[in-house]
């Protein structure tokens, strides 16, 4: 809306509305408002000095405070840094690095108390591991195929799953993990990895043999191969596939899982929650890659899974690094589905690979201990928390700077 | 390679694409179906004579003519049960029966049975706790329970190299040739009868307080808990972040210092969520005491921190949206850039800037981790408005974690537990869905 009162005023107020002439200066206004020289150059803008100045400090001042508030974020993350490292350093002045880096036993209640945090790093790296051993390759897959292969209704729909599977909230995924999938994968998860085997080995089998089968005709009968040659074969290599997979299928579903809270159900939740995020930043560096580099990918004879997998994505290989660790973060810093279904046992489970034994985490062990901590502040049950922050704290410290570096790169490289 | 092979590579490349986005919709349906599933049974499910009776006592709610005239009715029925019981307890007493010192301890373990399924009888004193007051109140709780009157739970570790298993004896077993045989099947057939189930749809477990953590009640003060959260959160993320927001977008020059800016940003937003609950316990609690010990404004400020990236990154992206059309427009009829910002770019940018808004709402609602030592507490009463600068607070979803991993009787209310999660997604699905329908007109207005 136009409201001349309100906008002109600094203009009315002035008292300059009128020249030196008593001529109404509109006209003037207009001429004035180039770099015209002399005295006027230096008011091109047909106001006193003294207003000019008060308006170059309002607005000076406008900018100092909106500059300000802005940067209340990086005081925070000063801050953050300052307070958790300040109630972290007593930690190691009192019981030193080796302790806590170096043995496994964990007991901070006991006397005397000990602090041996390697298991549980070893626990979050083994969760974080396992979870982005599951969620890259569905992620990156998923990714692709919304930036170049899906049709557009298609996308349409998937944006806002992958939108719904980032906003629940962790607890929520905690909730299931423990109440709903815990119980099932202690009754029933071998017939459940048994399956899970089936489902991802079957598809892989399919297209694998289709590929093998193909190829092996060509090898086989030569150039003048039939359909059906190519289809004996092709069945053949699926006959075997399929019995192979049935054979796997008796050892794996007759594990017999102890306890549901274990790193896998943990890791297949985390992976799930760290989807979103490697879909999405990934399917943006995808996107960045212009069309023409696709196009003359295409125009070369290359088929569609070639561009992407020879062209795309070696392009925007920097931004899909960036969007792994993002992912990878977001499961180091989750605590509830760990706190809650991880089962929190402070070993490292035997053999080391077992995924099927209870584990404990960092960001579950600050949660978990600091209520029984608490009123004991100053000790080092107490700082030995903090200590765990700044090492959780360093990490996506510098797994951000990293990402941040390979997105500012894969922008620079193609200009957007 | 063949062209032929190619191409079927093409093929199932373009397969195992569609199969991944597939497999990502089914973990979220997975996920949600039995969060919505079983949540909605908080909501609407058969109650039973003693759920109209709790409520008539605990919130005034229903006629007291028409609940005693139920009551009535039912321990009409159940008379027979009970007075059945009582001649063979007093047979038993008087040695009429033979092996009649096995018996005490199985009436015993079936009076507790029943007590359970149909609560005290009416000419006993009322026990103290809530829960003891009521049998079962819900429909699909009174078949359970009715199971463990039929049957009698026991632990079989006569394989030495298992866990011992559980197995279900017929309680009717023990009193073979009693006159107490009798009641089994008259139970079984009159069980509805017994408990007169009736559909229900209980909206106000959203707004009512729980009785005896939980046993009874609804989830009110959990709900204003989070909704204090949020709203406070968003008193102080709203204005930083917009504000800088602004500045970012039309303010900054890039340079050395607005780069350091968008690093911090950066690394906030991936800050781990208990990190922000440490630092806002050190820093907010113990350094600035905004308050005693926990509150709902110290959780809020954490919060703030948390959601700040989200806004500022939403509302800028929609600031830079605005076309510059609109800003030249009004620069050229003589408005400052202040004014400019205020009347032409706010007002063109707000949908976009909704949009964040609405999700970081969602996330203040669900975050757990940082108001475990800032703001929440297990038990509590609702909190009056002002008492929210120095009291803590229950909310939703530290609640969920108290309930599902602390509260003593976990598996008796797994409806409390699923209607809490149920509501929290519902709640930020809703506010999702919000954004998602906003961004999808923006984009709209934006293509003409």
């Amino acid at each position: 809306m136009y409201r001349p009162g309100r906008m002109l005023r600094p203009v009315h107020s002035s008292a300059t509305f009128l020249d030196g002439n008593g001529k109404v200066a509109v006209s003037q206004t207009t001429l004035n408002a180039g770099p015209t020289p002399g005295r006027s150059a230096k008011r091109s803008i047909y106001i006193s000095e003294g207003t000019s100045r008060w308006r170059r400090f309002v607005s000076f001042s406008i900018e100092g405070f909106l500059f300000l508030v802005t940067s209340l974020s990086l005081i925070a993350v000063f801050f953050i840094i300052l307070f958790i490292a300040i109630d972290a350093i007593p930690f190691f002045q009192l019981e030193g690095f080796t302790e806590f880096f170096t043995s496994i036993r964990w007991y901070p209640s006991g006397s005397p108390p000990e602090f041996g945090a390697l298991a549980i790093i070893f626990g979050s790296g083994m969760v974080t591991f396992l979870a982005a051993m599951i969620a890259v390759p569905l992620a990156l897959l998923s990714a692709v195929s919304l930036s170049d292969i899906l049709p557009f209704s298609v996308r349409q729909f998937a944006k806002p799953v992958i939108e719904i599977i980032a906003a629940i909230p962790s607890v929520a995924y905690g909730f299931f993990a423990l109440v709903v999938f815990a119980p099932i994968l202690q009754t029933s998860g071998g017939h459940l990895l048994g399956i899970l085997v089936w489902l991802f080995g079957a598809p892989l089998a399919l297209i694998v043999s289709f590929v093998v089968g193909d190829m092996l005709a060509d090898r086989i009968f030569g150039d003048n191969v039939t359909q059906v040659q190519r289809t004996a074969i092709l069945l053949l290599l699926m006959g075997i596939f399929s019995v192979g997979l049935y054979f796997l299928y008796a050892p794996i579903s007759a594990i017999k899982i102890s306890s549901g809270t274990n790193a896998l159900n943990v890791s297949i939740i985390l992976g799930i929650m760290a989807l979103p995020t490697i879909v999405s930043v990934s399917e943006d560096a995808l996107q960045a890659v212009g069309r023409e580099l696709r196009e003359g990918s295409y125009a070369l004879g290359a088929t569609r899974a070639e561009t992407i997998t020879k062209v795309v994505i070696p392009a925007a290989r920097s931004g899909i690094i960036a969007a792994i660790i993002l992912g990878i973060m977001r499961a180091i810093g989750e605590t509830m589905v760990v706190w809650m279904a991880s089962g929190n046992a402070s070993q490292i489970p035997s053999p080391w690979y077992n995924v099927l034994e209870p584990v404990r985490t960092l960001t579950a062990t600050i949660a978990g201990d600091m209520g029984e901590a608490d009123h004991v502040t100053g000790s080092s049950r107490y700082h030995v928390l903090f200590a765990m922050a700044l090492f959780l704290l360093l990490i996506s410290f510098f797994s951000n700077l990293i990402s941040e570096w390979a997105v500012m790169r894969s922008k620079k490289k193609w200009g957007v | 390679m063949k062209a032929h092979t190619r191409k079927i590579l093409d093929k199932s490349f373009t397969g195992m694409g569609f199969m991944s986005v597939i497999l990502l919709t089914l973990s979220l349906v997975i996920v949600l179906g039995p969060i919505f599933v079983r949540g909605i049974q908080a909501f609407l499910f058969f109650d039973t004579v003693e759920y109209r009776r709790m409520q008539l006592d605990l919130f005034d709610r229903g006629d007291p003519e028409e609940v005693k005239a139920e009551l009535d009715e039912v321990w009409a029925e159940r008379r027979f049960i009970y007075d059945t019981i009582a001649a063979f307890e007093e047979q038993v007493e008087n040695e009429e029966i033979e092996n009649s010192w096995e018996y005490p301890e199985k009436i015993d373990s079936l009076n507790d049975s029943l007590k359970a399924l149909f609560g005290p009888r009416p000419d006993e004193p009322e026990p103290v706790l809530p829960r003891d007051r009521y049998g079962e109140t819900r429909w699909d709780r009174a078949q359970q329970t009715f199971k463990l009157v039929m049957y009698k739970e026991q632990w079989d570790y006569s394989d030495p190299s298992a866990m011992g298993s559980k197995v279900l004896v017929p309680r009717i077993d023990s009193f073979r040739g009693t006159t107490v045989e009798q009641i089994f099947p008259y139970m079984e057939e009159n069980l509805e009868k017994l408990m007169l189930p009736e559909f229900t749809f209980y909206w106000q477990f959203l707004t009512d307080k729980s009785h005896d953590i939980h046993f009874f009640g609804g989830i009110g003060a959990e709900v204003l808990g989070t909704f204090y959260l949020v709203i406070g959160t968003m008193l102080f993320a709203i204005p930083i972040g917009v504000i800088a927001a602004i500045y970012l977008a039309e303010f900054a020059k890039e340079g050395k210092i607005v780069s350091l800016l968008r690093t911090a940003i950066s690394t906030l937003a991936g800050v781990p969520s208990i990190v922000f609950g440490l630092f806002g316990l050190a820093f907010f609690i113990n350094t600035m005491e905004v308050s005693q010990s926990k509150s709902v404004l110290a959780g809020s400020l954490t919060l703030t921190l948390l959601v700040l990236p989200t806004i500022i990154r939403a509302a800028e992206e929609a600031i830079l949206a605005v076309p510059k059309a609109y800003k030249e427009a009004s620069l050229s009829l003589g408005a400052s850039k202040l004014y400019t910002i205020l009347k032409v770019i706010l007002p063109a940018a707000m949908p976009g800037i909704l949009t964040g808004i609405v999700i970081s709402m969602g996330r203040a609602a669900g975050e757990t981790a940082p108001i475990i030592f800032t703001a929440a507490v297990s038990v509590g009463q609702p909190l009056g408005l002002f008492e929210t600068l120095n009291q803590p607070t229950m909310a939703l979803p530290w609640n969920i974690y108290n309930l599902v991993t602390e509260h003593e009787a976990v598996d008796q209310i797994r409806h409390v537990q699923f209607g809490m999660v149920f509501t929290l997604v519902l709640l930020v699905v809703v506010l999702n869905f919000a954004a998602i329908v906003l961004r999808a007109r923006i984009s709209k207005k934006l293509r003409g």
